[in-house]
């Protein structure tokens, strides 16, 4: 089973995208208690695009959003069409510093890494592309 | 996400409840700010309790790592308490556990209050 759809790079739609996540979710029968990192990549990565869609010039227009179910694992995939960004190429957080020196950025990617079993980028036909899977038993 | 303030012996509660995404963050971080940065009354402690939290996203962790600094510059303890499992999980990996105390309930938390610990 694969769906997906597609919105315009604004903080609004990521209601919509949360909300297609859980039709998904429920048609494909899975445990509530696993959507959890989903929801939480959905957000960290929706919001990064939405973010580098205000500085003028570097605005992704459009976000697809791609969810499949395998035999044994979800994979999410989300495309952009901005210019080439990594964002797996940012360092991560120093998770050493002290509460006063703790730098409040590259959280949300350090999360995404984290809860997902894999995650990976490419650059396909002037596309950035997003590729996240979880099992879905452990 | 709704947002609760209760004061019970020396421990003010903030009692957020649903989600803190970024939708939410902005709003939670100006109350935090108001509780903390007020200077009027000094709060022995102030603890959030997490039983009904059941998201956070990194907007979420920012803006209670920021209330964790207020209270550190304003000699406030502050710690949160009773968090559920997926929040819990955030807050491990993001490395906050080590800079923010987490206690497993609110008797924890009011114990080490009255020890003057975070």
């Amino acid at each position: 089973m694969t769906v997906q759809r597609t919105v315009p790079a604004e903080a609004s739609q990521l209601a919509v995208l949360n909300q297609f996540l859980r039709d998904f979710w429920t048609a494909a029968a899975l445990a509530p208690a696993r959507m959890g990192s989903f929801e939480l990549a959905l957000e960290e990565i929706f919001m990064n695009l939405v973010m580098h869609a205000r500085q003028p010039g570097i605005a992704p227009r459009r976000v697809e959003l791609t969810l499949s179910l395998g035999p044994d694992a979800v994979t999410m995939m989300v495309e952009d069409d901005g210019p080439q960004f990594d964002p797996l190429s940012l360092p991560p957080p120093d998770l050493t510093a002290s509460l006063a020196d703790r730098n409040l950025g590259g959280l949300g990617v350090y999360l995404v890494r984290n809860v997902m079993d894999t995650v990976s980028y490419a650059r396909i036909a002037g596309r950035n592309q997003l590729r996240m899977t979880k099992r879905l038993a452990d | 996400m709704k947002l609760r303030i209760e004061t019970l012996a020396e421990v003010t509660y903030v009692i957020p409840e649903g989600r803190l995404d970024f939708d939410a963050a902005p709003d939670f971080q100006e109350a935090m700010e108001r509780l903390l940065g007020g200077g009027t009354t000094q709060l022995p402690a102030v603890i959030i309790d997490g039983a009904g939290l059941e998201y956070a996203s990194s907007a979420g962790l920012r803006a209670i790592l920021l209330a964790a600094r207020a209270a550190q510059r304003a000699g406030i303890l502050f710690g949160l308490c009773a968090l559920q499992p997926a929040v819990r999980e955030v807050f491990d990996l993001s490395g906050f556990s080590r800079i923010i105390a987490v206690h497993a309930d609110r008797a924890t938390a009011l114990a080490r209050a009255r020890q003057g610990r975070p």
